[in-house]
């Protein structure tokens, strides 16, 4: 860290006070707006447009939903109808036309309680293969769904009967390369972290990372899975290297403990796999880079491949508020723009400089 | 500092876990030296905590010395507020907000474009995927171990006699294979990277989306290169190139490709950039790169300076260039024969992709079988080391026979371009008998001792063992098995048998992936060559997909893309034909078939959609000007022609040559005779052959013979010592005891040191001298060939030929007993331009055998050089014979080709002979014969 002026540097654009919790923050793509997820005092959910104006954020449109909504997405979504499919507290799956946001376009009763995560592959030209909305809820189902099929989700991972119900708290696609293969990743509140092969529809993988999971990110949805980020409630971030899988062990992975508090989120930057933020819950965002290792694999004493975990790197942070930073966002086409929004009832554009030289 | 004791006590409660830092260390002092960041780091939680007290200046002096030993501590990550604009300069921020702005704006355009384009989403939905099978539930607890325990436990369980009667075998059979199968699916996942598509269906999307999508692809491709997966960086640049093709992309390709040592694809990717942007400085550095590791050390120094011209500071660039200089200059001696081995392997190139092509007929020299060489050998050898003895002293003297070849014992040694040219010829031959006993495996499996064994070892194992070696001509950077499967498959499918040669090519594209080696182009000819079988087994679907592989690993390459033409064609696909068909008419206009398929298919298209039928078309792809040149030139360019001739007989040379060489270590010199005469009709000028094949004719005591060799080297090379000394023991055959002494002093003179000489000089000069006494008459012929020797009338001797009667020297006794020694004398006559030689010797044959003994050597050169012998010398003495053999030459064969291709100045001198002629007033014929005649030549 010798010379600070060579570093990203994290720069507060905008700032908008909201009158409403907000939940969920998400850039439409090809576009300078983005969309607020949230609820009202009064129990309502609301869905807020906004266009970046001038250094300044303009509410385009904004609708009230009878449900609090609490995430949303526009991986299933072809560049030109640009639909967002959003999770509601009362565990519906909705897409909406943006353009007329009253009427959804699909609407499913997805899981009996609240969806905690929602994301999408398949559209905005990311990922070969069918587009596919994915949600994880408090009922501890994970569903996948295609907005050609009515009611009924494509895949769905349940516990079996007599297990305890986990809480799902996150979900992420990957590996989506070609058309068949495709992954879903879940984050439990006890700390599992399972990974469904969904051209297999099987469990490929698991693990426990001891505290709950936060969030989990694929550094890329459309590659032949490279890495995977996991959040955890008390501070720690874990980074697997998911190219080799050892029978046994499982991936590689390099953990670090950054924040004080929980990780809410992580987002890679969408023009570098490498580079990601986590969001925390003391209100800071924290730049990091993962660096390889000379070999990403190696042999063990039986001869088994085995995956090797590089290292990550703190790039920059910064403080924005004393209250969560609950959702964050990277701008799909503008290199270093991202949105973020906090339990302080606010959303923020923020300007992150000098990314492509790190 | 704090030193009492009460507060020591406190410091161990307080802080806990890092409670092991005593007060004392919390010191400048202290500090200053302490190296173990885990202590300081300790320190500075103490520090920092407050509970000793808050002292600013040792807490950033404990920091700072903490990012000395380790910048990237944890401790010395702080919490900074939030940047804002203010934080940064006012340029850095106007850059930043403008920059916005321009984002802004052209977000808004694409806003708007994209609803106006919102009309074709069906089109899209069309391409998409299908929606996954029904609602599939995945249990949470399944995991592959577990599934596994209960598995074996199940099966370890004794069944009960009533569940046997139920028991059904297939059933069972099934569920034993799928515990199989599902085994250990982690693992399977971890030995071969699944393959990424490397083309993306971007035919409907606008210019605007492609843009974004091809440099998202491009910047998974950077990803992967950073992460140093080049393979995969590759597949993605390549599917962003197929989305767009861009100078960057293009670029970043060659570079990944540099690193995976994939020189051709690296070099044909920087001339793409090349094309698109001339100048491109990153492409010029990449390619002197590829240059440098391909040898062509020249080309790279060229490429480096051309950068260093625009970019003087480029210090990689500079480096490499004093490299590649460096190696220009050790490699200068050796240039020469890298060159050739560049050029040996494009020779085989174009043998792999035979397709009925003919090959140059100058290779046509089947190797004859082995003969048992028997006690020859032996007795051949420790003379032969004498004949040597000289010339061991330079080991690196061109083709010198005997040290030469010891490097090259075995047949199939490094002379890959023989091996496959030669061999295939042989193939052809000897296939009809091959597939007739259909025993191809065996016949190879019994090659292999033989291949390996080298030398006389080959004699017992007979013809048979010969054919088989054949097989195994390697092809490109096969492997010999694979290369053989690809050989057995071309002779399979030369003979029709097209089924089992698409198996040999299957198993040989198996074997190549088993392999692991990297040779696109050969697996691009495999799957061209497999594609052509299932073309003429119908098996259209199937063509067409092994096309594609081959496209896909050498795009633009002819023969692939036409096949694929003609199967989409037969499966009435004709959009796709259409496409085809164009695209290899833009690498080569001159391909009849795609001309043929394009005007069909295009009335066919009329029919069906219509006058608007070209909108219908898929994109037709454009070539790369790289690809168009390389086929177009080929063939209008006589030059090139010339030149690719030229690489074969030099391929070819340098393998009759070493043949040659081979033979003559068995002994077997009639062979190898054979084979240095082959040599010379190629390569007439070169003088080691003529000395080798004197050492032949030395051995098989054809004295004359030899001495018109070492004659003709002479002229090639006046002071060739081994010429010299060849030709003074041809004529101490010949019982020409001076020309002979005088060789030998000849060679005395040059190297002092050549025992051999000295002795034979005394043998001589005994010889000489009884000789002298004998026989008087002798002596006056005997003077002849001392003037023979050094003066001009050495040409003369030259067109002496097999005669091999005594030293009747200038008498030009020609009485060519056949077709190979008459065009030896011919050509020997020729390459001195002697046309009185010529002359004399079209004077002694009689003009009814001229075309036999011509037979196959008839070309343009000949043609004009009898005419001029004929025009010159004998038309004057002999009208009456020029007539007649006129009037035979143009029976001979491949007269009227030949007559096609003469030039303006030999036409001329036809022209002038027959003016000549029909001046002559004869008997024999008549001014009219003579038109007649003409009519016929010119």
């Amino acid at each position: 860290m010798s010379s600070p002026l060579a570093k990203p540097q994290i720069i507060a654009h905008i700032q908008k006070s909201l009158n409403y919790t907000v939940f969920d923050s998400k850039w439409i793509p090809r576009s300078a707006r983005f969309v607020c997820l949230g609820n009202f005092a009064r129990g309502t959910g609301v869905m807020q447009i906004y266009e970046v104006q001038h250094g300044e954020a303009v509410l385009v449109t904004e609708v009230e939903k009878p449900k609090p909504i609490k995430c949303g997405t526009f991986g299933a979504t072809s560049l030109q109808q640009r639909h967002i499919a959003t999770g509601d507290f009362d565990g519906n799956l909705n897409i909406w036309d943006l353009e007329m946001p009253d009427v959804s376009v699909y609407t499913v009763k997805a899981h009996k309680e609240i969806v905690n995560s929602i994301d999408g592959v398949g559209g905005l030209g990311i990922g070969d293969g069918a587009p596919e909305i994915v949600t994880g809820s408090r009922d501890g189902t994970v569903k996948v769904w295609d907005s050609r099929q009515k009611d009924s989700p494509v895949a769905n991972m349940e516990p079996g009967e007599g297990e305890t119900k986990r809480d799902c708290w996150t979900v992420a696609f990957g590996h989506a390369y070609n058309d068949q293969d495709r992954c879903v990743c879940a984050g439990y509140d006890n700390g599992d972290i399972k990974l469904f092969d969904l051209r297999n529809m099987s469990l490929r993988w698991e693990t426990n990372i001891k505290n709950g999971v936060c969030c989990v990110e694929f550094d890329r949805r459309d590659i032949d899975m490279n890495k995977l980020v996991a959040t955890s409630l008390e501070g720690k971030f874990h980074v697997f290297d998911m190219r080799t899988q050892h029978p046994t062990s499982g991936f590689a992975s390099v953990s670090e403990k950054a924040h004080k508090s929980t990780i809410w989120q992580v987002k890679h930057l969408p023009q570098n796999r490498d580079i990601f933020m986590t969001a925390g819950g003391a209100g800071n965002l924290h730049l990091w880079k993962y660096e390889y290792p000379a070999q990403r694999s190696k042999a063990d004493s039986d001869g088994t491949e085995e995956g090797v975990a590089g290292s990550v790197s703190l790039l920059q942070n910064a403080t924005l508020s004393t209250q969560p930073i609950a959702s964050l966002d990277w701008s799909p086409d503008k290199q270093g723009l991202c949105v973020c929004s906090g339990f302080d009832q606010a959303v923020r554009v923020l300007i992150v400089t000098k990314l492509n030289t790190v | 500092m704090m030193s009492t004791g009460a507060m020591f006590s406190g410091d161990q409660s307080s802080t806990g876990d890092s409670g092991k830092v005593p007060v004392e260390h919390l010191d400048y002092g202290y500090i200053a030296q302490c190296r173990d960041v885990k202590y300081l780091e300790s320190i500075w939680r103490v520090l920092s905590s407050g509970d000793e007290g808050i002292y600013p200046h040792l807490i950033e002096f404990c920091e700072s010395h903490l990012e000395k030993l380790d910048p990237r501590s944890r401790a010395l990550r702080k919490h900074r507020p939030v940047a804002t604009a203010a934080s940064l300069s006012n340029e850095e921020w106007s850059q930043i907000t403008d920059e916005l702005k321009t984002w802004q704006e052209e977000s808004k355009m694409t806003q708007t474009l994209l609803k106006q384009q919102s009309v074709f989403d069906d089109l899209e939905n069309i391409n998409m995927p299908p929606i996954r099978g029904s609602n599939c539930s995945i249990p949470l607890s399944q995991t592959s171990v577990p599934k596994e325990k209960r598995n074996s436990s199940k099966r370890t369980l004794p069944r009960d006699y009533g569940e046997w009667d139920k028991f059904d075998v297939e059933k069972e059979c099934e569920r034993i294979d799928g515990n199989l199968v599902k085994r250990d699916p982690a693992v399977a996942m971890n030995t071969g990277r699944p393959k990424i598509k490397t083309t993306v269906d971007a035919a409907l999307l606008t210019e605007q989306e492609k843009l974004p999508l091809a440099n998202r692809e491009k910047n998974k491709g950077n990803e992967a290169f950073r992460a140093n997966d080049y393979e995969e960086a590759v597949a993605y640049y390549s599917r962003s190139l197929s989305i767009k093709p861009t100078v960057a992309a293009y670029n970043n390709r060659a570079q990944a490709e540099i690193k995976l040592k994939h020189w051709h694809k690296a070099m044909s990717d920087c001339r793409r950039v090349l094309e698109l942007e001339p100048g491109n400085m990153k492409a010029l550095q990449r390619r002197a790169t590829v240059y440098n590791h391909m040898g062509n050390f020249r080309m790279a120094a060229e490429d480096l300076r051309m950068v260093l011209r625009e970019e003087p500071q480029n210090a990689a660039a500079t480096q490499l260039l004093s490299e590649t200089e460096k190696k220009m200059k050790e490699c200068q001696p050796e240039q020469q024969r890298k060159g050739k081995k560049i050029l040996i392997r494009e020779v085989e190139e174009e043998d792999n992709c035979n397709n009925g092509e003919t090959k140059a007929e100058q290779i046509a020299h089947p190797v004859e079988p082995s003969q048992a060489v028997g006690g020859e050998e032996s007795s051949a050898a420790p003379a032969e080391r004498g004949d040597m003895g000289n010339a061991q002293k330079k080991p690196h003297g061109r083709g010198d026979g005997g040290p030469h070849s010891e490097s090259n014992s075995s047949h199939h040694g490094p002379w890959r371009g023989k091996g496959a040219a030669a061999d295939k010829y042989k193939v052809a031959h000897d296939s009809r008998e091959k597939v007739a006993n259909g025993t191809s495996k065996r016949g190879s499996t019994a090659s292999v001792p033989a291949d390996q064994s080298s030398g006389g070892k080959e004699a017992p194992v007979g013809g048979n063992a010969e054919e088989s070696v054949n097989l195994d001509a390697p092809c490109g950077a096969l492997p010999p098995p694979v290369a053989r499967l690809k050989n057995e498959g071309n002779l399979l499918f030369k003979n029709g048998q097209f089924a089992d040669a698409l198996e040999k090519y299957s198993l040989a594209i198996q074997g190549y992936t088993d392999s692991g080696i990297d040779s696109p182009e050969d697996l691009c000819t495999l799957y061209s060559n497999r594609a052509a079988c299932y073309l003429k087994d119908g098996n259209s679907q199937e063509c067409i997909q092994d096309c594609t592989r081959a496209l896909e690993l050498q795009s633009f390459s002819l023969k692939p893309l036409l096949r694929r033409a003609m199967a989409y064609d037969s499966l009435e696909r004709y959009r796709k034909a259409y496409v085809d068909y164009k695209t290899v008419l833009q690498i080569d206009a001159g391909v009849q078939a795609a001309h043929d398929g394009v005007n069909r298919i295009t009335r066919l298209l009329i029919d069906q959609d219509g006058a608007e039928w070209r909108e219908k078309l898929p994109d037709i792809p454009l070539v790369p000007l790289s690809a168009q040149q390389h086929r177009r030139e080929e063939p209008p360019s006589a030059e090139v022609l010339q030149a690719r001739a030229e690489r074969k007989a030099e391929v070819c040379f340098t393998a009759l040559k070493q043949e040659g060489n081979d033979f003559v270590k068995k002994g077997q010199y009639q062979d190898a005779l054979g084979k240095y005469s082959e040599g010379l009709k190629l390569k007439p000028e070169e003088c080691a052959i003529y000395t080798n094949r004197a050492l032949c004719y030395l051995k098989l005591e054809r004295f004359a013979e030899a001495k018109q060799d070492c004659d003709a080297a002479l002229r090639v090379e006046p002071t060739n010592k081994k010429a010299f000394y060849r030709r003074a023991l041809a004529n101490k055959g010949l019982k020409d005891y001076l020309a002979c002494s005088s060789d030998l002093q000849e060679v005395l003179q040059q190297d002092p040191n050549v025992q051999e000489a000295e002795k034979e000089l005394e043998e001589v000069t005994v010889l000489l001298r009884q000789s002298l006494a004998n026989a008087s008459p002798a002596k006056a012929r005997k003077t002849v060939p001392i003037t023979e020797v050094e003066g001009d009338e050495e040409t003369a001797s030259a067109s002496d030929s097999g005669g091999g009667t005594k030293g009747e020297g200038t008498a030009i006794n020609l009485q060519p007993a056949n077709a190979y020694e008459f065009g030896q004398a011919l050509n020997t006559a020729r390459s001195v331009g002697d046309a009185a030689a010529c002359a004399d010797l079209l004077a002694s044959t009689t003009p009814e055998a001229l075309p036999q003994l011509l037979s196959t050597q008839l070309d343009g050169n000949t043609i004009s050089f009898i005419m001029q012998a004929l025009d010159s010398h004998l038309l004057e003495r002999d009208p009456n014979l020029v007539y007649q053999h006129l009037n035979h030459l143009h029976t001979a064969n491949r007269f009227s080709v030949v007559l096609m291709l003469l030039e303006k100045d030999e036409r001329r001198h036809m022209t002038q002979l027959f003016e000549h002629l029909s001046a002559v007033q004869s008997p024999e014929f008549t001014k009219n014969d003579v038109q007649n005649l003409a009519n016929k030549y010119i």
